[in-house]
């Protein structure tokens, strides 16, 4: 890897990290357990602009540093399989989803990163009940996951000219 | 727009739109008939209290995990919710009360479940 795009999938990761624990600061306004992930923005950047390694590579290293820095490594197994999910879903349809329709694979990704981690959630309580939660965090997924997507979407509109006038 | 992408959008919009309706219907409050309410508090997917909600009388006890962690429960007029744990996100303190037939109380750090339990099998 030439170390110019090592250095930029660095600053990404530290991006998505501060935006992770910033978020982690908010206030909890719903009674439910639902984040925007601010940090999917980068994600599904970097989705569209690095290669499936680089992407995993950098949204691994935002997981766990982002557990160790909330000192709540419990949430890991969670994490993991919602972004295991998540990444896999819009490496497959970024093939078929053109860049101008990016918010479409980020309301995806998130879809189902809430559906992995709801997967997650039922297999460490080994009950079925958890599940009436998901219909609601599908819900929250696509709202979320359009919010994120058109963040992205500003976010690769304004980098798009200055990332391809360089090449690597 | 390609013909994949408005398929993609298609599906997005239904899964939705079903999502938002089944939300709706799961987290409406549970109608209260009958004499007994019964719920259940399950640790790992086994029963570890059957309570009437109806004849229990107020008073908080504490249910103790495996990892040492614990959550206090609360009853108190008849309905139920977990007031304290030593979690670190307590987003079952958050969920309060037990209302809907359907959406339990969950903690995930302890893998505790309470829930209303079919009185009509007693």
């Amino acid at each position: 890897m030439k170390l110019k795009r090592l250095t930029r999938l660095s600053l990404l990761t530290g991006a998505s990290l501060i935006m992770f624990i910033i978020e982690l600061r908010f206030p909890d306004i719903l009674p439910i357990p639902v984040k925007l992930g601010l940090a999917n923005i980068v994600t599904v950047y970097a989705v569209y602009r690095y290669t499936a390694a680089e992407t995993t590579m950098m949204l691994f290293a935002r997981i766990v540093l982002g557990a160790l820095f909330s000192s709540n490594l419990f949430a890991l197994i969670y994490s993991f399989s919602g972004a295991v999910l998540c990444l896999v879903g819009m490496l497959l349809i970024r093939k078929i989803v053109p860049v101008r329709f990016l918010w479409l694979c980020s309301i995806i990704g998130a879809v189902l990163h809430n559906i992995g981690q709801m997967a997650a959630a039922v297999a460490v309580t080994r009950s079925l009940s958890v599940l009436a939660y998901l219909p609601l965090l599908i819900c929250a997924g696509v709202i979320a996951g359009a919010f994120t997507g058109i963040c992205a979407q500003l976010m690769i509109n304004r980098t798009g000219k200055i990332e391809n006038s360089e090449t690597d | 727009m390609t013909r994949s992408v408005k398929v993609l959008i298609a599906v997005a919009a239904v899964i939705f739109a079903v999502s938002a309706v089944l939300t709706f219907i799961f987290f409406r409050d549970r109608k209260t008939d009958g004499e007994s309410v019964m719920v259940e508090i399950l640790q790992d997917n086994k029963v570890i209290y059957t309570l009437d909600l109806a004849k229990e009388e107020d008073r908080t006890f504490r249910i103790e995990s495996a990892d040492g962690g614990w959550n206090d429960v609360t009853i108190e007029d008849g309905q139920i919710s977990i007031t304290d744990a030593d979690c670190s996100d307590r987003t079952c303190v958050k969920t309060g009360r037990l209302r809907s037939e359907y959406v339990p109380i969950i903690c995930l750090p302890h893998k505790l479940v309470i829930r209303y339990a079919d009185g009509e099998d007693e």
